[in-house]
Parts: C-alpha cells; sequence; structure tokens
C-alpha cells in the first residue's frame, strides 16, 4: 500500500496573510511545526512572493532556510494566468505560455517538484511549455476542480495526450472540491445573513443530498464542464442583475430558478444564488479517480468547514465532503504523492466585524487530524 | 471576499492641493482577492458618497510608491505587479472634499482578473465595463457600504 504524505496549500491562510498575522514564515513554521508531521508546503505565486515575477535574490537564501528550518519541502507552485494582462489585446496561446515557462522557472528556483496551472488553462498552452518543464524536471498539472468532472473533455485532453507521447511531465491536479456533494453549511448561513430564505437553504441541500444518495438525477443532464466554480458563481450573478449570460449557461440558471419560484414563498434574487451553488458540484465518485490515477501530480485537500464528529471529541469532518472513499481508494491504489489542505471556508465569515473572522490555522490543524487518521497514519 | 474589510477603517481624509485649497478626498484600499494581479488590469471603482456617485475620470489610484495614475495611466502598467500584502490609495477628486463627521461610501471594485479566457475578453478590450455592475469583481460580487468617519 501506498503512503500518502500530507502538506497544506498556503492558500488556507489568506486571510492570516490579509491581516498580516501571519507573514510567509509564519506559515510555513506553522505547517511545520503544528500539524504532526506534516511537511509538504503549496504556494501560490501571486499571493505568497513579494515583487512577483522576480523576487530579490536574498529571497531565494532565505526561503531554502526557512525549509531546512521547519523541516518542510516544497511540493506544488500555484500559477495564474490573467489573459487580459496586456489591456490592448486578449493574450495569445502563444503569450500564456511564455508566462507559464517563466512561472516554471521560478518554481524551480524555489526547489519545487510540481506546477498546477488553473483548470481553464488550454491544453495547448501547457503543452507548448511542456519543454520548459522538461528542462526543469518539474511536472506541470491541470487543476480539476468543481463543477468539472474527471471524465469531462478537459481531463481527457491531458490524459490523452500523456498516452500518445509517454510524458512524465505533465498531469493533473484534482481538487477534493469534486467529491462535495452539498452545499456546505458555512456556505448556507453566509447567504441566510445576506438575506436569503432558510427554506431555500433546506431546498438546495435537499436537491443535493436525493442526487447524492440517488433518489433524483435532477442534476445530472446539467453540463457546467467546461466552467469553473467562480466564473459560475459570478455570471449567475450577472445574468440575475443584468440579464447576460453565455447562452449555454441560461437553461442550467433556468432550472434553478423555476426551483425556486415553485417552492419558497417570497423569494428574491439571492434564493436564486443559493439553489445556484448546486450548480457547483462536479459529483465525482472515488473510483472515478481510477482512470486519472497514474497522472496525478499532487491532491488539493479542499475543504470548508471542519466540524467535530458527533460523539467523538478530537476528531473532526466535512459535511459536504467525501473524504473517507476517496483516501481509501488512493490508499488501494497505491498513490503516495501529497494532499494539501486547502481551506476555503474562510470568506464566509468576512461579512461581519473581526471578532467572527474564523481561524484558519485551527481548521487546518482539524483537517490534518482527519487526514492523518483517514490515512492511517 | 474580505468585504468589510476592504477599505481601511480609519483612512478616509480630504486633500488639499500646495495652495491650501481642499481639492478632494482619499481612503485606503486592498485587492479583493487572495492574490495580487498585474497593475494594469486594475479598471477602476464603483465609490459613491452619501449618495453622490465619483466615476473613474474623478479617480486615481497610488501604489508602489509612485504618485496617484488614473485609470488610463494604470492599464499600461503591464509588468508592475500589485501584490496581495500592499494597500494602496484611492483618491477622489471632489472641489471642497467631504464634510467633517460621518460618511456612507458604497463600494465596488473592478479588477479584470479571470480564472482564464472568458466570453466577455474582446469585448473588455475593446470596452472595459463600468465598475459597479459586478464585472471584475468575482470575489465580492455585492456592492459593499461602510460607514466611515472622515480623520481630518
Amino acid at each position: 500500500m501506498g503512503k500518502i504524505k500530507r502538506g497544506v496549500s498556503l492558500y488556507s491562510y489568506q486571510q492570516a496573510q490579509f491581516f498580516k498575522e501571519l507573514d510567509l514564515e509564519g506559515q510555513i513554521r506553522e505547517v511545520g511545526t503544528n500539524l504532526f508531521g506534516a511537511d509538504g508546503i503549496e504556494l501560490l505565486d501571486e499571493m505568497g512572493l513579494r515583487h512577483y515575477p522576480n523576487p530579490p535574490e536574498e529571497f531565494f537564501t532565505q526561503w531554502f532556510g526557512w525549509m531546512e528550518k521547519y523541516n518542510t519541502t516544497p511540493v506544488t507552485m500555484d500559477v495564474f494566468c490573467d489573459v487580459l494582462q496586456f489591456r490592448d489585446h486578449v493574450m495569445s496561446y502563444s503569450e500564456c505560455a511564455d508566462r507559464l515557462k517563466s512561472d516554471i522557472r521560478l518554481a524551480k528556483k524555489l526547489g519545487f517538484k510540481n506546477v498546477r496551472t488553473l483548470a481553464t488553462t488550454p491544453a495547448e498552452v501547457m503543452i507548448e511549455a511542456l519543454p520548459v518543464a522538461v528542462e526543469c524536471d518539474i511536472k506541470l498539472g491541470k487543476e480539476i476542480h468543481a463543477p468539472i468532472p474527471i471524465n469531462g473533455q478537459y481531463v481527457n485532453e491531458i490524459v490523452e495526450y500523456c498516452q500518445k507521447t509517454g510524458t512524465k511531465h505533465l498531469g493533473l491536479v484534482p481538487d477534493w472540491g469534486i467529491f462535495a456533494f452539498r452545499p456546505s453549511e458555512v456556505t448556507l448561513d453566509w447567504y441566510v445573513r445576506q438575506g436569503a430564505k432558510r427554506e431555500s437553504c433546506d431546498l438546495v441541500t435537499e436537491l443535493c443530498m436525493d442526487n447524492y444518495l440517488g433518489k433524483s438525477n435532477e442534476l445530472n443532464d446539467i453540463d457546467l464542464s467546461l466552467y469553473t466554480a467562480g466564473n459560475v458563481e459570478s455570471m449567475f450573478h450577472r445574468y440575475l442583475k443584468h440579464g447576460d449570460a453565455p447562452a449555454d449557461l441560461i437553461p442550467a440558471f433556468n432550472k434553478m430558478q423555476k426551483m425556486i419560484r415553485e417552492n419558497v414563498p417570497d423569494y428574491t434574487d439571492i434564493d436564486f444564488e443559493v439553489m445556484g451553488q448546486a450548480l457547483l458540484l462536479s459529483r465525482t465518485k472515488a473510483e472515478d479517480l481510477k482512470s486519472i490515477m497514474p497522472y496525478i501530480v499532487s491532491i488539493h485537500g479542499k475543504f470548508y468547514n471542519m466540524s467535530e464528529i458527533p460523539g467523538k471529541p478530537g476528531t473532526y469532518q466535512d459535511i459536504a465532503i467525501d473524504y473517507e472513499r476517496p483516501i481509501q481508494f488512493l490508499k488501494e491504489n497505491g498513490y503516495e504523492g501529497y494532499i494539501n489542505s486547502e481551506y476555503e471556508g474562510q470568506r464566509r465569515f468576512q461579512d461581519r466585524g473581526v471578532e467572527d473572522l474564523i481561524s484558519e490555522v485551527d481548521q487546518v490543524r482539524k483537517h490534518q487530524e482527519m487526514l492523518k487518521r483517514l490515512i492511517g497514519e | 471576499m474580505f468585504d468589510n474589510f476592504l477599505i481601511r477603517k480609519d483612512s478616509l481624509e480630504n486633500e488639499q492641493d500646495e495652495n491650501g485649497n481642499v481639492i478632494g478626498f482619499k481612503f485606503a484600499a486592498r485587492n479583493a482577492n487572495y492574490r495580487g494581479v498585474y497593475l494594469s488590469l486594475h479598471n477602476g471603482y464603483y465609490i459613491k458618497v452619501d449618495g453622490v456617485q465619483y466615476k473613474r475620470d474623478v479617480q486615481t489610484f497610488e501604489i508602489n510608491g509612485k504618485a496617484p495614475r488614473t485609470f488610463e495611466e494604470i492599464k499600461t502598467a503591464v509588468w508592475e505587479h500589485w501584490d496581495y500584502d500592499d494597500e494602496g490609495i484611492i483618491h477622489v477628486a471632489k472641489e471642497g472634499g467631504l464634510a467633517p463627521g460621518k460618511h456612507v461610501i458604497e463600494f465596488q471594485q473592478s479588477v479584470l482578473a479571470a480564472y482564464g479566457y472568458l466570453p466577455t475578453d474582446e469585448e473588455w478590450v475593446k470596452c472595459p465595463p463600468e465598475p459597479g455592475t459586478g464585472a471584475g469583481s468575482d470575489k465580492t460580487k455585492n456592492i459593499v457600504t461602510y460607514e466611515l468617519e472622515l480623520q481630518r
């Protein structure tokens, strides 16, 4: 049986960094010191690095000093590509590839083994940058993020290219959000504070649970496999406010609106958005990982809220995401890479005062408790 | 995200020119995201103070130790990065500035960062969206209202 390794994406500490409670060194110290043996560091270049894309030379010395001091190791660097950067034209695939090549070289200089690109990065861009990844011995991984499914076009393109060429430097970074089967309770509570009806939250949870348990297939004919969750959310919001959305999204948006209209008295626009949370699920099952096992570069341990398991003090779970079965599957199939905690619930507490903010440090510690327990260390 | 924390609460001030005339007001803001971006992507703000809207043509933005720039100038800063940790200062030209006391500010940032290519890309090159429509604000979709005391 493979030995799964544990790490943390520093994405988890975005709020602590925003409020200057934990700087980059503080984040690395937390991972190396308080997470019962976790050692992997995943860094978002445009979040963690000052003076991106050209940190000063002394930074690199400091970085490796921290790795040694806190017994941590660079695993994956997450990179971005905003295609309107030049403002006078949309970036061409070659220009995106140039940026990716430069990020790969930066990752190499920081000792990373992998570079994660966004789910929406065209495969052509990754393939154009691949020779630099080979030269730097870096694995390039495309993120698979909900609502993108494992059997969708974005994944197939990568798998087919790997099979055709035999390259060892291209693959996938699944985000655990693909195993979410209902909206998180903290997301729904946030919507209620913004004015949504509790009935809408119950309705969306019921719809998702019925689909998860096979009692309904209402969601199964909706295919948003070419969109990211963030974009679906903002497009739905824009559609509600301004009536404007890509044509292929409109039927799914209308379906969610219809369910609210028919079931929730006195609804307002925000109730539609609550229902829209159902569109963000990939509906992936553990065994779906089978087809991509050889191509997994590393994994984002996405979670929204860790809460204590009833009757089991000191042990934690995320009630919206299946962790047990996918970890079991990964163990049985010999996965030996990293799962890096990626906490995303903090934004659901930022609508009130500082006293109501949640502790990311505490949430990640609880997530690592769960990972350690399920991995069976 | 960071809805209630994007504007620093104690940062609202009037501004004077070299002759002591009050020419506008300013406040400090952070990037409404979990990362920094190339500065050129920054497309301005929806700002309404006590019910009066101040559009992009009266806004300038100060960052990276440089003098305040218009959003037409910011657009050309294609290799300059706005780092995640850094606060920028938004300057608004308004003769006489704001009255002493509390003010209600409605606020939305527009940064044309996205997760890859979007159907709106070409349109936004030709005609950047008006801040406040939700365009370029995917992490903080709603206009946020702050009540701030004028510091001086």
